[in-house]
């Protein structure tokens, strides 16, 4: 029964994504047929602005709002909200869908209140900045393959821009003065030093954003996102490959593979400009009064949706650098080499769509559960990991994968490299710390030894700050 | 560390300096990641089992929420719930307005009235017993829920075992129960009840009831307990 629901709810999220990048192929193949009899091309990218941000990231993010909830509850073994109901539905709580409804009139309705000697303009300003730059973030990530279609080609991205990665930094660097006039704005001191701790920590992790990505630009020597031509297609080349009949089989270069620190830096660096637990000391719910603090209705929802497409954004971002884009691991040379895929473009778009919306899902899953596992970074332990660890980290993975890479221009020795770095950490991983180990041989020396040895809490510091001694 | 100073609880420990796991934080996070993904995948695939004893549910899901208003935990045996005056047999309250409660009472939240039977009053059984309360009013909102009112009367007239809240009302005045509120429940008696006074030195002729009752739910739970108080039945002549 419940399987069944779950399974279900699986299977219509997966058909929407489904359905709508279908949608997503036809309706550009349509704009792109219609706008080149009229001499104009590349119309498409307004329907993909339309479909991929209008469309599914905006709803991918408001129904986050519920997920969070829900999921998080799941995690602490609670029910999660499910006391809203649909009128005629008294007793269905639907998963808690219809607190989506009610949070959405909730803000509608709430008084939009502005404190008395706020500036006016800079306080309406605050959130339009806030959330445009997160927003416009998703432009350049490429949702699925170019694919001719009614003989035009048709991308799947809003734009395609050759210096996509810069743009990338440049608007997500923008997202720091929505905050930090927010916090200035609201003529509230509270807010203000919000806003600071806030922008302190934005422009602090922007040099370890940037500095984890250099590898992946030299290793596919471009910046371009999008395209043939651009890093999420360049994943899908194999290291190493084989063929079983006409399926082909093998290791892709994607990130995850070839640059597995600069995959850790930039979703440690990207997290922390999202500002969202463990890194959410500018503004900590119910704890740390943050920058949007005299922000109420509306005004204060759209601080709350941009943090969720932030997290859609975030996680398609790096679906695109690091988990090769809309492709699959192996397989892509048979499946679009199939008569059937030849033949309906739009189906071989949707699938590849929907795997690109699958791995989302999946980091926004991974965004969600380190929110809800990580205790919170105090501030100095903020801007010690991002000076002191991220930031020469970054500079050393960035030098080892330089010469890797002009060592061996094939990949092949920096994905080597890597694996030797996700097989240290997995090492880590599943050896116990060395207080358990001195823990468990103490009780072993000692067993029936002098009576009954109190057991000794080995958690004490395991929320340490690294550099603690 | 030494691997033998933490066998002395009193001795200080030292502070350890953190493991290679612990300051790179990936390995701990790893396994924090795995413990919460397997706390939500169970409670996300398994059905939360709603049994309101909380340490005897199965299956998958790790919830232990009981979801109040529809799901209620049984209260355990000898919870002190809302007063009532215990009825006789044919409806009156047992209570003979002595005071004892009034007077034992923390909180002085229960106020009586004691009224006089007459000689020739027309329940003839009640003619044995001298005085019955005209007003019997216990104001639960003072109430500190001692139980001590219960345990001060001699005439088994006052309960707690109603096993319910006092429930919300609007006004103050709402929460002052009266005699025709607190007056519920079922009767009891004994075979020392002076309206049973016999004439001769035959055993009465009444089935003594004892009256462990659960007016709710709880009676559930008592039902699944061993009695607390032996019953005793007296035999018919
Ligand atoms: S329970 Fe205690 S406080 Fe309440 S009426 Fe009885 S004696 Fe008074
Ligand atoms: S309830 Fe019991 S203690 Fe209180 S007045 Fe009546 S008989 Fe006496």
């Amino acid at each position: 029964m419940r399987l069944g629901v779950v399974f279900v709810s699986l299977g219509l999220i997966f058909g929407g994504f489904f359905a709508l990048m279908g949608g997503a192929y036809a309706l550009g193949g349509v704009v792109e047929d219609f706008g080149r009899t009229h001499g104009v091309s590349g119309l498409a990218s307004l329907t993909n602005i339309l479909i991929l941000m209008l469309m599914i990231v905006m709803v991918f993010a408001t129904l986050l709002t519920l997920a969070e909830r829900k999921w998080s509850a799941f995690m602490q073994d609670r029910v999660g909200p499910n006391r809203a109901r649909f009128p005629g539905l008294p007793n269905a709580s639907l998963a808690g869908i219809p607190h989506i409804v009610t949070d959405v009139f909730k803000m509608l309705t709430k008084e939009a209140f502005r404190p008395k000697n706020a500036s006016k303009v800079l306080f309406a300003l605050g959130p339009m900045l806030a959330f445009a730059p997160v927003f416009a973030l998703f432009a350049v990530v490429p949702a699925g393959p170019t694919l001719k279609i009614f003989d035009h080609p048709v991308m799947m991205v809003s734009t395609n821009l050759d210096f996509g990665l810069l743009y990338l930094f440049a608007i997500a660097s923008l997202a720091v003065y929505g905050t930090s006039l927010a916090g200035w704005a609201s003529n509230n001191k509270f807010a203000l030093l919000g806003g600071v701790r806030a922008s302190s920590q934005m422009i602090s992790y922007e040099v370890a954003l940037g500095l984890s990505l250099v590898g992946m630009m030299i290793a596919f020597s471009t910046v371009k996102l999008a395209g043939p031509d651009g890093m999420s297609e360049m994943q899908m080349q194999y290291l190493w490959s084989t063929r079983v009949g006409s399926f082909d089989l093998g290791l892709p270069a994607w990130g995850i593979f070839i640059q597995p620190l600069g995959f850790l830096l930039f979703f440690a660096a990207a997290f922390a400009e999202t500002k969202r637990a463990p890194f959410d000391s500018p503004e900590g719910e119910s704890e740390i009064v943050g920058y949007f603090l005299e922000y109420s209705g509306m005004q204060f929802g759209m601080f709350m949706i941009a943090e969720f497409v932030e997290v859609v954004v975030l996680g398609g971002v790096i679906v695109a650098i690091f988990f090769g884009g809309w492709s699959l691991p192996f397989g892509n040379e048979w499946l679009m080499n199939l008569a059937v895929m030849k033949q309906y473009p739009i189906l071989l778009g949707a699938i590849y769509g929907t795997v690109f919306w699958g791995k989302t899902l999946l980091l926004v899953y991974l965004q969600m559960v380190i929110r809800w596992t990580m205790p919170r970074f105090r501030y100095d332990q903020i801007q010690k990991l991002g000076w002191q660890i991220l930031l020469p980290v970054g500079l050393a993975n960035l030098f080892v994968s330089g010469a890797l890479i002009l060592w061996d221009p094939s990949l092949r020795a920096l994905a080597l490299f890597g694996f030797f770095v996700i097989g240290v950490f997995a090492f880590l991983t599943l050896t116990p710390p060395k207080q358990v180990r001195q823990e468990q041989e103490a009780a072993d020396d000692h067993h029936g030894g002098h009576g009954h040895a109190a057991p000794a809490p080995h958690d004490d510091h395991a929320a340490l700050p690294a550099s603690t001694h | 560390m030494s691997s033998h100073s933490h066998h002395d609880p009193l001795e200080k420990r030292e502070l350890v300096e953190a493991d290679i796991r612990e300051r790179t934080y990936v390995p701990e996070i790893l396994k924090g990641i795995a413990l919460t993904t397997k706390h939500f995948l169970r409670n996300l695939f398994g059905e939360r089992d709603p049994n309101p004893d909380v340490v005897d549910r199965k299956g998958l899901a790790t919830i232990t929420t009981v979801n109040y208003p529809e799901e209620k935990v049984d209260y355990p045996p000898g919870y002190r719930g809302l007063h009532r005056l215990v009825p006789r047999e044919d409806g009156k309250p047992r209570c003979v307005a002595c005071y004892m409660c009034a007077t034992i009472c923390p909180a002085q939240c229960i106020y009586i009235e004691a009224g006089e039977y007459g000689g020739d009053d027309e329940h003839a059984e009640s003619r044995v017993i001298e005085k019955y309360p005209k007003q019997f009013v216990i104001d639960e909102l003072r109430c500190i829920v001692c139980g001590l009112c219960v345990d001060a009367c001699p005439k088994d007239a006052i309960r707690m075992d109603t096993y319910t809240h006092v429930p919300s009302e609007y006004n103050r005045q709402g929460f002052v129960y009266d005699i025709p509120k607190l007056l519920k429940g079922p009767a009891v008696s004994h075979p020392s009840d002076p309206w049973y006074k016999r004439g001769s030195s035959a055993p009465p002729d009444h089935v003594h009831k004892e009256a462990h009752t659960r007016i709710t739910a709880g009676g559930a739970a008592l039902a699944k307990r061993p009695p607390l108080v032996e019953v005793v039945k007296f035999a018919k002549p």
